[in-house]
């Protein structure tokens, strides 16, 4: 007899607090006088900070964080009164209106600490650029650094870029050093670089297990990912995973499914609707489970030579590209072999309001995935932060025709 | 001065034929941005061409790009998928907001050219920057040298030359504007800038010289026109809503847009030490232009555009944005607040398709009745 399916992760359990203890510390450090720098995510900073015993804080993350807690509604409105437009992305509004509400309220479980530090990267999308300059209106005190990386497709790194990278993390290094009074030990760097680096190649093991039929767990638990966002090159990150694919394994060699009858393997490209990951689950009923997205391969680039610092500049130069409208050949390369490694039947397109940069491309994709693997997909209107520019009616009538048209592909109608 | 004008009113309208015929002879280069090197292009012997999105229906572009991205982008992308550039070898952009670099990589799935490059811009301007700016600098001229440019040092020179004079007579023109010395038309200036996106430098500069000829034979200090405003804001490119404007009662006397200062102010940079490398020179004035909010903070801006009101005498703002873009609704709130601390009226419209919608004309009814008139 088949085990029961279970369709969550024991590991989810262990992210809750995982989660609660990062936001923790960020207050705490605060109180205890530990520097705190406010960052955007997908960057070599991260492990700088972490070598430095100094606090990141990432208001990217907690949007999606405020989107769960149903906050981001009230932030939206108060980012909209100061005259920020709704056509902005959602992260942005999001942030501007807590920083400017809530967090001067206070009273809510969960809250970010005021920043220290300002840290603005260059090498983003505009909205992560602009949300640092409109931070740094808000907290005056901040000290401030603007750091570039160059924004150059993946396929197009040459050395003057990773030079250039390579020569602004020293300068970044020369910065904290200089505020902070913290000394950068190069020996504790090539440690955090190292639990970085296992942290990846624990990434991918993970994900290589979503390749089995039935996949293991669905793109509804893609909040693991908030380690990789936030703990980056820590021995919780990697114990947290090991933990992950510990579980994964187990359930793959067991054939241990999301659902009892795994009909339709789905990806789904573009970031999910933070408010309503639920979404994700709905293909279940229909026998079908999300089993890739677009960030399963984001998160594996690996840290690896002998220079911590250049391995860190490599990384920071491909994370940004590698997801968005930068290098649309290299993306469109990683969806077509993430549909063919992980056996996809479907493709699902956010067409993300709220993000540009990752939806650009996306129809150059679809065109590929229907040319050269004869991958059927369908385009879902929506928003990854705000809900008013998501219709559930539209999501239904899509989704349900997309999966009987795929069943009937399949001959399994 | 109308006949003048007609010069460079043939070069928008026709500039699609007279592209054409050029391209047998010199191969054309197409960019979006004011922040791509155009003296670089230049000196390989590509001419570079601006495209411009102009006005009309779109339905090709919504199968390869979304409809939240500026109408600009949509616009271009639309024509280009009616061939309507296939007679350019290749596009060059900068990396200045993410529709942008998304575009032309989409563009580069899409329409079929010879060569496709973009460049990482560096934000800062710090020595590091510039030394970077000089390898990147190298890396397109790698580029073109690869589809068939030549380039050398003494020719960079030359280019500078022409371009550096180009925008130094429009520099002038706007001053005069600033002084109430000019007799054109919003509109007409709006044009005359707009020519020199899509003529060869060498001869808008001629069209350019004759004119000014013209102008300075006018010493007139012209009598109000209207309500005196600075337009701060992204790209325009039809001629049509300054006309607009000016019937409804202003008098644009200033505009920071991308289509106007913000693409050739100020007229050259500087080479650090003796030799004033031309390369130096270039790099130094791409680090130092007129600043895009795509790259510089709102905070930064915003002393440069109060200097822009001062100078022209403006007493309102009306910023002109495209809808949806990014880099300039990010800095509104800022600026907004900024002005209003001036006590400077200002009013924001999004441009969703070409020329003023009859809402739009309404709203700028009641802001002239408020703070214009009286
Ligand atoms: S990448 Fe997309 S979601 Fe992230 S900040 Fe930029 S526009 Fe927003
Ligand atoms: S800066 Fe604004 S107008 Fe220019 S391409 Fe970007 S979104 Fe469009």
């Amino acid at each position: 007899m088949r085990p029961p399916s279970q369709k969550r992760l024991q590991a989810a359990k262990a992210l809750n607090q995982l989660v609660l203890r990062f936001y923790q510390e960020c207050l705490e450090a605060r109180a205890k006088g530990k520097p705190v720098g406010w960052m955007p995510p997908m960057n070599g900073a991260i492990e700088i900070f972490y070598a430095m015993d100094l606090q990141p804080v990432f208001p990217e993350n907690w949007s999606p964080l405020c989107a769960a807690f149903g906050y981001a509604p009230q932030n939206f409105r108060i980012a909209e009164a100061l005259g920020y437009s709704r056509d902005l992305c959602g992260y942005l509004r999001n942030i501007i209106g807590y920083v400017h509400g809530l967090m001067k309220e206070g009273g809510t479980p969960l809250a970010l600490p005021e920043p220290d530090l300002l840290l603005s990267f260059g090498g983003g999308c505009v909205p992560a650029m602009k949300i640092f300059h409109i931070l740094e209106d808000r907290f005056p005190e901040a000290r401030i650094f603007s750091a570039d990386l160059p924004q150059v497709a993946a396929e197009q790194v040459q050395d003057h870029h990773v030079r250039y990278a390579v020569s602004e993390m020293y300068r970044l290094i020369d910065f904290l050093t200089k505020t902070t009074g913290k000394k950068l030990d190069y020996d504790r760097l090539k440690e955090v670089v190292g639990l970085s680096n296992q942290a990846s190649i624990l990434w991918e093991e993970i994900m290589a297990y979503r390749r089995y039929i039935p996949s293991p767990f669905s793109a509804a638990e893609i909040g693991i990912m908030f380690v990789m966002v936030t703990r980056q090159g820590t021995r919780e990150a990697v114990d947290f995973l090991t933990q992950v694919r510990d579980e994964v394994a187990a359930r793959a060699e067991n054939k241990i499914g999301v659902i009892e009858e795994e009909q339709v393997r789905l990806f789904w490209d573009n970031i999910p609707p933070w408010y309503n990951l639920g979404l994700l689950k709905s293909f279940e009923k229909m026998n079908g489970v999300v089993v890739a997205e677009t960030y399963s391969s984001a998160w594996s680039i690996r840290l690896e030579g002998d220079d911590p610092i250049e391995a860190l500049a490599r990384k920071s130069l491909l994370s940004y590209s590698l997801v968005s409208c930068v290098s649309i050949k290299k993306r469109k390369e990683m969806v077509l072999k993430a549909c063919r490694d992980y056996v996809i039947d479907g493709v699902v397109f956010h067409r993300n309001k709220s993000c540009a940069p990752i939806t650009l491309g996306q129809m150059d994709i679809k065109r590929a995935l229907e040319e050269e693997l004869g991958i059927p997909s369908v385009i879902i209107d929506g928003d990854h932060m705000d809900e008013r520019n998501f219709s559930l009616a539209q999501f239904q009538t899509r989704t349900e025709a997309f999966m009987e048209m795929l069943k009937h592909k399949k001959g399994l109608w | 001065m109308t006949e003048s004008i007609q010069a460079f009113m043939e070069w928008i309208e026709g500039y699609p034929e007279k592209h054409r015929a050029l391209s047998l002879q010199t191969p054309l280069v197409g960019y979006f941005c004011t922040y791509t090197p155009v003296e670089l292009i230049h000196a390989s012997g590509f001419i570079p061409v601006r495209i411009l999105g102009e006005s009309g229906p779109i339905q090709k572009a919504y199968t390869l790009a979304p409809s939240f991205i500026c109408p600009y982008m949509r616009r271009a992308l639309e024509k280009a998928l009616e061939g309507r550039y296939d007679y350019l070898s290749g596009m060059v952009q900068g990396y200045t907001c993410d529709v942008a670099c998304g575009l032309t990589n989409i563009w580069e799935e899409n329409i079929r050219l010879g060569f496709y490059h973009t460049l990482p811009l560096p934000y800062n301007r710090n020595p590091e920057a510039r030394a970077f700016f000089r390898s990147i600098f190298s890396e397109l001229i790698q580029k073109l040298e690869a589809h068939g440019g030549r380039f050398s040092l003494e020719a960079l020179s030359q280019s500078l030359k022409i371009y550096e004079r180009v925008r130094g007579l429009l520099a002038d023109l706007y001053e005069r504007r600033y002084q109430g010395r000019l007799m054109l038309s919003a509109k007409d200036l709006f044009s005359i800038v707009l020519a020199g996106f899509v003529a060869p430098p060498e001869t808008y500069l001629q069209l350019l010289e004759a004119l000014v000829k013209e102008v300075q034979g006018q010493e007139v200090i012209k009598a109000a026109r209207g309500f005196p405003i600075l337009i701060s804001g992204s790209l325009l490119d039809d001629p049509k809503t300054l006309e607009a404007l000016e019937d409804l009662g202003m008098d644009v006397v200033a505009d920071d847009l991308c289509t106007g200062l913000r693409s050739f102010y100020p007229p050259a940079g500087e080479g650090p030490g003796e030799k004033n490398d031309p390369l130096d020179r270039l790099t130094d004035r791409y680090l130092h232009r007129f600043p895009c909010p795509a790259r510089q903070r709102a905070r930064d801006r915003f002393p440069l555009l109060m200097d822009l009101v001062r100078h022209s005498g403006a007493g309102g703002v009306i910023f002109l944005l495209q809808k949806f873009c990014t880099p300039h609704l990010a800095d509104y709130p800022i600026l907004s607040e900024a002005f209003n601390k001036e006590g400077l009226p200002h009013i924001l419209l999004e441009i969703e398709d070409s020329g003023l919608t009859e809402a739009q004309r309404t709203r700028l009814e009641a802001f002239l009745e408020i703070h214009g008139r009286g």
